[in-house]
């Protein structure tokens, strides 16, 4: 399956559900429909990359219920809320949940389109700053227990000297470890190694 | 004494015993006035009817009479002859046509005389007392009222003087004997007295009194008459026969008695000298004349004592007679007078009722005229009874239809009937008023029959029905206002729903039309795909557009004409309106509906409207109803040939007991936001079709409502 971004259609009513997939082949996005929350979670493989169109008011498992699930997940597609008869609390419910818009019905198809492919470029960002991070703690976890612990003491702010009084090591190999750290977190000056600290929750 | 004994005795032997000569013939009776008693009466008298029965040879008899036996002997002709005094005699005379034949010669001290008069006097002492017109203010005694020469002679002597005796005098009194009268004056008992001639004289000649003791009022000289007079000169008693005494037997008496003047041994000579040719009695009829005396005075009390002795009977019965006429006719006039009372009493009450009823009231003849009318009906109409009395009514009140078409005097309900006695209750006329406008009434109109059973015509009530037209119209409008203010209640629930309903359609067709056009743009879409999207499109602002109507339908003021409905449609049609709520709500909607139902003649907004509560509420009562259960069933079904039933079935928790009883009536509810119309306002829609809305019982869970509606039979079979 090719992971190239397609727009998930959530939404029980056919016709709006229809509509909507031409609309995204009229532009020429891919795009699958689902006709309620409970069919597009089973179906649907969280590392596929796209947006995720959902109507709010759905028998069974509403739109809200289903981005509340979504949350859950480390990563998935941006989702936009469609609602025939929003309210504020409602979208700001749903903002606040992390969704990437709240439009109602019926919309502006280009406003809908502007969103669309906001969310899939969102959806592409999150996905590239997920793979450095991911990226970060493969290099993170090849160091060792004394270098991850030069590490922390390192983004703490330590000097080396200190570090070496506190791990009761010379300050040269202190000095080694560091250089060891900095080079298998692929990091050229101190501050990369805060900002990957920050990311690795270390701080 | 002895000598009166002896003659006594012989009289009764006489009578008892009578000669046997004259057994078989009858006796001739004398009547005499018996004024001194009857012994002196036989004494006087039997020689002189010796004398006759001897002289006569015929059996006289002598009948004593007192003053009260005169008349009765008279007129039952008990006596063919009578010995009265002048007085009597001339009463009778006048009575009974008596006659008199002789008149007596009184032997009167020593002088025979025939003629006698009243005497006045008082005592000589007197001074002041000279002539008659001295006499006033005196007190005054006489004899007898009813004695001739002891008062009545003087009487008439005074009234010529223009004296009444029993006016005039201080004192009147009657002492009943002559020599009593001169005694009481003597004694100075009275101041003035009178008597008959002679007595006073006699009574000096017995030594009784002097007579130079007294004075003579008004003294009378007379040549041939010796005694002192103060009156007029009148003749002594007749002897007279009675009419039916025959005249060959009076003259016989008569010769006989005159012959008797010659002194005769029969003669009393102590008592009277015999008989003389009769005298002229016109002195005394004058007397009695001017003293307005019997028989010149039918009051005198003789005479009403005679005529009640006579008529004792004939009077009472009289009496009687005229009392209970006189109690009769009062009891009649009363009587009278108390119908006459209760005839108006009656009348006023008749009137005051016919008045005071505020519906009008009229009565009309068998031809069609107007015979009266009340005062209500001209208040209400403007017609006075003149304008209306005694003319063709149907002309006047009842000429045109509501709808301005006429209205023939041959189809007016008030002439039927009093053809066929059948009482008529019209509920939807007109009337029309003087002015010329109408107004809408409700009226009956019943036969009138007479005692006899014959109809005579027609009375008419009416109403003037505009304010009950009025307040029913308000009613009805009223009602509109109320359903429609739910319906609007209704939809503003459902907005939300029917909001999003809408949205759909719409929303799918921009969407679709938007993305027609970046594919044409792109040059990407065929024709196939095109035609496929607009056809999508043109669906789906179809059945916006369905909603829409339907919408704008149910919003609408109903529209008080009914039409054929299918039933089965229009359930589809509600069910498009709360599909919204059917998906919010979960709920499985199932339709058992029966394909060959009949139509029903109603009014389609309200009939959905009914469906709509009824599944609304159905809806409502599911939310506590585990998803998977929440079932709303919606059946039709045809009841006979005549109904059909609709029912709506749901899973929900049911109605409550408590609850039931008030189910339908208006601001009951078991919902936090429900208003408690629905039920209220369908029960008075399916109540306005006829038709019957209830709450069915369920064996299982949840609750049937179901309304049935007649079906119009006529308008099916077109």
């Amino acid at each position: 399956m090719s992971n190239a971004a397609t727009v998930f259609i959530v939404d029980d009513d056919e016709e709006v559900r229809s509509a909507l997939q031409l609309l995204m082949e009229s532009v020429g996005l891919p795009s699958e429909t689902f006709s309620s929350a409970q069919i597009f979670l089973e179906q649907f493989d969280l590392n596929r990359s796209g947006c995720i169109i959902v109507d709010v008011r759905m028998p069974g498992m509403s739109g809200l219920d289903l981005q509340a699930q979504l949350a859950t997940e480390k990563l998935h597609p941006p989702i936009i809320i469609i609602t025939g008869h929003g309210d504020v609390p409602m979208a700001v419910r749903a903002v606040q949940a992390g969704a990437i818009d709240f439009i109602e019905k019926p919309f502006n198809n280009q406003a809908m389109l502007d969103s669309v492919h906001r969310a899939i470029e969102k959806d592409a960002q999150q996905r590239g700053e997920v793979s450095r991070l991911l990226d970060i703690e493969a290099h993170f976890n090849e160091l060792t227990p004394r270098e991850k612990e030069v590490f922390q003491y390192v983004v703490e702010g330590k000097r080396n000297k200190v570090i070496a009084i506190d791990m009761g090591v010379s300050q040269s190999t202190v000095e080694a470890h560091r250089a060891k750290v900095m080079e298998k977190m692929a990091a050229a000056t101190l501050s990369d190694l805060m900002r990957m600290a920050l990311l690795l929750d270390l701080l | 004494m002895n000598s009166k004994k002896i003659l006594l005795l012989f009289f009764i032997i006489l009578i008892i015993f009578p000669p046997h000569s004259f057994a078989y013939e009858k006796d001739i009776l004398i009547g005499v006035l018996s004024h001194r008693g009857d012994k002196a009466t036989f004494k006087h008298w039997s020689a002189t009817a010796e004398y006759l029965s001897n002289t006569l040879n015929k059996t006289f008899r002598i009948v004593p009479l007192d003053f009260n036996q005169v008349d009765e002997a008279i007129k039952k002709e008990k006596v063919d002859f009578l010995i009265v005094n002048s007085g009597i005699y001339v009463n009778m005379e006048v009575k009974y046509r008596i006659s008199r034949l002789v008149t007596m010669n009184n032997l009167v001290n020593h002088h025979s005389l025939n003629v006698f008069g009243g005497v006045v006097f008082t005592r000589k002492d007197r001074k002041k007392i000279n002539n008659l017109s001295d006499i006033k203010g005196k007190s005054f005694i006489a004899v007898d009222e009813t004695s001739l020469g002891g008062f009545q002679m003087v009487w008439r002597k005074l009234n010529e003087h223009k004296i009444n005796p029993y006016k005039d005098f201080s004192k009147i009194a009657f002492a009943g004997i002559h020599d009593n009268v001169v005694m009481a004056v003597l004694l100075g008992e009275y101041d003035v007295g009178t008597v008959r001639t002679n007595i006073l004289e006699k009574m000096a000649e017995d030594g009784l009194i002097d007579l130079s003791d007294f004075k003579i009022l008004s003294p009378v000289k007379h040549d041939t008459f010796p005694f002192l007079l103060s009156t007029r000169l009148y003749p002594e008693w007749p002897f007279s026969k009675l009419p039916h005494t025959s005249n060959q037997l009076a003259q016989q008496v008569a010769v006989a008695l005159l012959n008797k003047s010659i002194p005769h041994p029969s003669n009393d000579k102590r008592f009277y000298s015999g008989w003389t040719v009769p005298l002229d009695y016109q002195e005394v009829h004058k007397l009695f004349q001017e003293l307005k005396l019997a028989p010149y005075n039918k009051r005198t009390p003789f005479t009403l004592r005679d005529i009640i002795r006579k008529y004792w009977t004939w009077l009472l019965a009289t009496l009687i007679f005229i009392l209970s006429m006189a109690i009769m006719s009062s009891w009649v006039f009363k009587l009278n007078r108390q119908l006459k009372r209760s005839k108006v009493d009656l009348e006023r009450q008749h009137d005051l009722v016919l008045n005071s009823v505020c519906d009008g009231i009229y009565g009309v003849d068998t031809e069609g005229h107007c015979t009266f009318m009340n005062k209500s009906m001209v208040n209400m109409t403007g017609w006075q009874p003149e304008d209306l009395i005694g003319k063709k009514q149907h002309e006047y009140l009842h000429h045109t239809h509501p709808d301005g078409t006429p209205h023939p005097s041959d189809e007016c309900p008030v002439y039927h009937t009093y053809h066929d006695n059948i009482t008529r209750f019209i509920e939807d006329d007109v009337f029309w008023k003087k002015n010329g406008s109408s107004f809408p009434v409700e009226y009956s109109s019943s036969s009138v029959r007479d005692s006899s059973g014959k109809t005579v015509g027609s009375v008419v009530v009416f109403r003037d029905i505009s304010e009950r037209k009025q307040a029913e119209e308000a009613a009805r409008k009223y009602r509109a206002d109320l359903t429609h203010m739910a319906r609007i209640n209704t939809l503003g629930e459902m907005a939300s729903g029917i909001a999003h309903e809408l949205n759909q359609p719409l929303t799918a067709i921009a969407t679709n039309a938007f993305a027609s056009i970046q594919m044409l743009e792109s040059g990407s879409a065929n024709t196939e795909k095109l035609i496929d999207i607009l056809e999508k499109i043109n669906h789906q602002a179809e059945h916006s557009g369905e909603i829409i109507r339907h919408l704008r339908q149910f919003i609408r003021k109903e529209q008080p004409e009914r039409s054929l409905i299918d039933l089965n449609e229009l359930i589809e049609d509600v069910l498009l309106m709360i599909k919204p709520d059917i998906n919010r709500s979960d709920v499985k909607v199932v339709r058992k509906f029966d394909l060959h139902l009949k139509k029903v003649l109603a009014q389609p907004i309200q009939i959905d409207q009914v469906i709509l509560n009824l599944c609304r509420n159905a809806l409502d009562a599911m939310n506590d109803t585990p998803t998977e259960d929440r079932i709303l069933t919606i059946a039709t079904q045809s009841s006979g040939d005549n109904a059909v039933i609709v029912s709506i079935e749901d899973t929900g928790s049911g109605v409550k007991q408590d609850i039931r009883e008030g189910l339908f009536d208006p601001f009951v509810t078991s919902k936090a936001n429900g208003m408690g119309l629905g039920l209220s306002i369908s029960m008075g829609i399916i109540d306005a079709h006829q038709g019957k809305l209830y709450l069915d019982s369920k064996p299982s869970m949840g609750a049937i409502f179901r309304f049935a509606l007649p079906i119009n039979q006529e308008n099916n079979n077109k």
